[in-house]
């Protein structure tokens, strides 16, 4: 659908001034009172897709410093300084003396440091990287996607925010009253019988986890209706944006394996509160169980994590380099197989504590799931051949995406391979490998899409060199910090240690230096964006070119998102036939037109 | 192995990844370590490719303004299948190698010196089949930045092995799940409280090895280590006859032995000496106040109640700290501690004492 003047007849939007009857999403209506009542009651997906970005960040920050933390307390081994015949004093209890106590024993400095470990690990996963991605651009960008006014149950939409909200509070109280030190695995019996027995933290804790899953639940059974029932007429199935594609099958596993992380969690409260057997040996339960139930939910739930990183991928590589994404159905496909797949290889979590057989089992599923992974990254790099690239914040963190994503990925091989994995299993190696795909995947990508659409979110450009050089320091700190955790972890450092022997102490100390590198490099972009809000240019409705549907609305959109009902006329990434809506055509060349009688691809 | 493959795998590039080249120290640990460096040359091969094809694609086809889109396939089969069925073949040979090496690392030999390995927070016990456990222990000294001299937290328990032979551990926790783990044999085995596991390896050389616990076990996880140290067979059987409980003795001797194995030294001291708990000095026969009011004898009830119940009755002025030993001694290894302590006391009284009332008997 190309039109010489670079419009859509009949979406005139702030392309042509401000000629629309309804304001900006972002309007206040009245004063502070009011502005409160009205965030706090909408049923916009747009405010609560911000009010979800906000709640996460908020989140990320505070496991972040929990990461900081601990980074800190490793710069140095805990060890005992001899002093006089007999007595010693403990060094390196950082973080304790941190927290104002001096003289501590080595047994409580360690406490410690097991409770922030707990706290990072706990806040980072379930009240951050799960609800991340879906609930905060999914929810504002999924609606906008399909040309729908909004998803198909807002009502439902609100209360999964206020449900997030009120998990968040229990997992903050547990903080609050002392903190869990139980690591963000809760394995039994250590969790159930021996952590801080007769105290209500733990409970808490699993508690928020526990409420967090309904939140979860509710946002995954609207978007799988929402992309059922309400796509714009003539968006069929292979038309959908690739973002939709990956949320879709992020849904589907949320729907499908949250309740059983639910019950689990539920038995353990059983267990811890009335003494019910069923994972402490000594009340007459199995241990191994519990990794089983608790695997069966969290190994899916590493893709609820990864693939709508993958989507935003997907939607940056093709809009910054103007090029038709290279297989789209292999990579739609790829994404629901990921989705399939995950429920089965949850075992490759206990190759060192299931039989032979079962492990056997688990590592060849494991081998299969790498596979579509793979295709992805073959898929994107193919994307780039004879694109129109342009280098921007997205795009530079789309290409960090590509690096870290691939160590991440590549060093997952021998932690599926079954005699490599039992030297590494619970090292240092695992940290590094999760991290390279957490952060190194869905965080970059999180961030790739935060600046992708910051411009349509917000109605504000950022300033592109000074988030570019934040990129550049976010590269370089991350890689510095969780490198060094591969050398660490095949030379035998174990995960979950407050101290070390002396051999691992230089290579310690590089990883925290780079974590204070990436601090700085978050910090940059946080002043950035909030910067933008203030002083930033006023955006375009389309500041990149791209053709989904989004970018037909304004930016900030409309309360309803679009003047008039979007029809789909052309696939979404069409870059060679089409002018991007409200666009120029001048600053979009397209390709040559094609012969008459050739088939376009 | 060809010259090409050792140069890739040994040296340098096996410092960098394990440390010293000579550290991986069983038989079994090298099928992993050819592995690992199998994959990482793989994976280094692709990651080289696949980022200089992206820098490439990136700086040839930059945007220019005013440049015509160039049209290209938005898929090709052949290529999407090739890229699928390639890496297919690798993984293929990474995931058999793996079972290869694991059915190695797993199944111990017939011919293996099985030794009995006990898990508990935060400590190891090994005990060998004679019934001897170790008496020896040491701890990780280092001289810090301000040249003090400063030690590992943590007392490591020194376990004997011989060398050249399959060692097979029989492990069992006596808690929460711990997991044994010798980064220099490149292996590790979870432990659980309700069933055996096992771990086997074959160490050539002598030398001490560190032990790790790699599942997290609460607040002292990460001090609990062990050393494992290997010596020439006939030193090992001298070693470990050396250290057998003396049953031809006498009950006191035993106890004696069995005040330093199986843990007790770590908190009561037998030179008068205050620690955690009481000492054992003198403490015969005599009268103590309890927490909580009450007085109590020190007679063989009392001591068999504060083995097996140790939070029944508490001396004044000290934490209820003790584990309880319930199934962890047998009736004769009680005998032996309540006559070890008796030895130790003042005067210790003749036959016929009273004995007070009757603890619970288990």
């Amino acid at each position: 659908m190309t039109t010489l003047h670079g419009e859509i007849p009949g979406a005139h939007g702030s392309h042509g001034g401000h000629d629309h009857h309804d304001g900006s999403y972002l309007d206040r209506k009245g004063g502070m009172v009011s502005t409160i009542i009205d965030w706090a009651t909408t049923i916009d997906h747009k405010k609560i897709g911000v009010m979800y970005l906000v709640a996460v960040l908020t989140m990320f920050f505070i496991g972040g410093i929990a990461a900081m933390l601990i980074r800190y307390e490793l710069f140095q081994p805990v060890r005992i300084q001899t002093v006089g015949e007999m007595a010693g004093k403990a060094t390196g209890t950082d973080l304790a003396t941190l927290f104002g106590q001096k003289d501590m024993s080595v047994a409580q400095a360690d406490n410690i440091y097991n409770r922030v470990m707990t706290l990072h690990g706990a806040v980072m996963v379930f009240m951050f990287i799960v609800p991340g991605i879906p609930a905060s651009l999914g929810n504002f960008l999924l609606p906008l996607m399909l040309g729908a006014k909004d998803v198909a149950f807002p009502r439902l939409n609100l209360a999964s925010w206020y449900v997030y909200v009120f998990g968040s509070i229990f997992g903050i109280l547990a903080i609050v009253m002392g903190g869990v030190d139980t690591g963000w695995t809760f394995y039994t019996p250590y969790s159930s019988s021996h952590a801080d027995p007769g105290h209500w933290r733990v409970v808490f804790m699993i508690l928020a986890a526990f409420i967090l899953g309904f939140s979860s639940i509710f946002t995954g059974l609207n978007f799988i209706v929402t992309v059922h029932k309400l796509r714009a007429p003539g968006l069929g199935w292979f038309d959908l944006p690739l973002f939709v594609w990956a949320m879709y099958s992020t849904s589907i596993i949320q729907v499908l394996a949250t309740p059983v992380i639910g019950i689990t969690l539920l038995l353990l409260v059983f267990e811890r509160l009335f003494h019910v057997g069923i994972f402490d040996p000594a009340l007459g339960g199995d241990p191994v169980l519990f990794q089983h139930f608790f695997w069966f939910y969290s190994h899916p739930v590493v893709y609820v994590m990864i693939l709508p990183g993958m989507g935003i991928i997907s939607e940056c590589i093709a809009v910054h380099s103007r090029k038709q994404i290279f297989g789209y159905k292999a990579i739609a496909f790829s994404s629901l197989s990921i989705a399939a797949i995950s429920f089965l290889v949850w075992g490759h979590h206990l190759f060192t504590s299931e039989g032979e057989l079962a492990a056997t089992i688990f590592s060849a599923l494991t081998f299969l799931v790498a596979i579509p992974t793979a295709v992805k990254v073959f898929n994107w790099i193919g994307t780039l051949y004879k694109g129109s690239i342009q280098i921007n914040t997205p795009m530079l963190y789309t290409l960090f995406f590509l690096f870290t994503f691939s160590i991440g990925g590549l060093t997952g091989l021998p932690l599926g391979a079954l005699a490599t994995d039992l030297h590494l299993h619970d090292s240092y190696f695992v940290v590094a490998h999760f991290h390279y795909v957490m952060m190194g995947g869905t965080v970059i990508a999180f961030l790739a899409g935060i600046h992708h659409w910051w411009p349509k979110m917000f109605g504000r450009m950022y300033n592109e060199r000074w988030s570019m050089f934040a990129c550049v320091l976010v590269f370089i700190g991350f890689n510095t910090t969780f490198f060094t955790q591969f050398f660490l972890g095949t030379r035998g450092m174990p995960r979950r240690y407050a101290s070390y022997p002396d051999e691992f102490q230089t290579l310690h100390q590089i990883s925290s230096i780079g974590a204070a590198i990436l601090l700085i490099g978050f910090l940059v972009h946080l002043a950035v964006l909030v910067g933008s809000l203030f002083a930033g240019k006023k955006a375009p409705a389309n500041p990149w070119g791209g053709l989904t549907f989004e970018w037909e609305a304004d930016s900030p959109p409309t309360t309803h998102n679009f003047h008039h009902e979007p029809i789909a006329k052309h696939g979404p990434y069409a870059f060679d036939d089409v002018v991007p809506p409200h666009c120029d055509p001048k600053d979009y060349p397209l390709a040559d037109p094609l012969p008459p009688g050739a088939k376009a691809h | 192995m060809n010259p090409i493959t050792t140069t890739l795998a040994d040296g340098f590039w096996h410092w960098l990844w394990f440390g010293s080249p000579a550290k991986s120290s069983s038989a079994v640990a090298r099928i992993g370590d050819e592995l690992f460096m199998y994959t990482f040359w793989l994976s280094v091969a692709w990651f080289v490719f696949l980022m200089g094809l992206t820098f490439y694609f990136v700086v040839k086809y930059q945007r220019r303004p005013g440049k015509k889109l160039t049209r290209s396939p938005a898929h090709n089969t052949p290529l999407e299948i090739a890229w699928t069925v390639v890496p297919t073949v690798f993984l293929v040979y990474i995931f058999f190698k793996g079972f290869w090496g694991y059915a190695d690392a797993i199944v111990a030999p017939a011919n293996a010196e099985v030794i009995n390995l006990k898990a508990q927070k935060w400590a190891w016990r090994m005990t060998y089949p004679n019934g001897a456990e170790s008496p020896e222990s040491m701890r990780f000294v280092y001289t810090d930045a301000q040249g003090n001299q400063v030690t590992s937290a943590q007392e490591a328990p020194i376990f004997v092995v011989p060398a050249g032979k399959p060692v097979q551990l029989r492990m069992s926790s006596m808690d929460v799940i711990h997991s044994f783990w010798v980064p220099d044999f490149r292996s590790k085995f979870d432990i659980f409280p309700n069933r055996y596991t096992s771990y086997w390896f074959q160490a050539d050389e002598p030398g001490d090895h560190v032990v790790y616990c790699a599942e997290y076990c609460g607040d002292l996880h990460s001090e609990m280590y062990a050393i494992i140290r290997v010596l020439p067979e006939p030193e090992y059987r001298a070693k470990i006859n050396s250290w057998a409980i003396p049953w031809g003795d006498g009950l006191a001797a035993v106890g004696k032995v069995l005040y330093t194995t199986k843990g007790c030294s770590a908190c009561h001291s037998v030179d008068g000496s205050r620690n955690t708990g009481p000492t054992w000095k003198g403490i015969w026969g005599k009268e103590h106040e309890m927490e909580g009011g009450g007085k109590a004898v020190v007679d063989p009830n009392y001591i068999r109640e504060s083995i097996l119940v140790p939070g029944a009755k508490i001396v004044k002025g000290y934490p209820n700290q003790m584990v309880s030993y319930q199934g962890q001694l047998n009736d004769r290894e009680l005998d032996a501690l309540i006559a070890y302590i008796e030895s130790l006391g003042d005067n210790p009284p003749g036959p016929g004492a009273g004995y007070g009332e009757s603890a619970e008997s288990n």
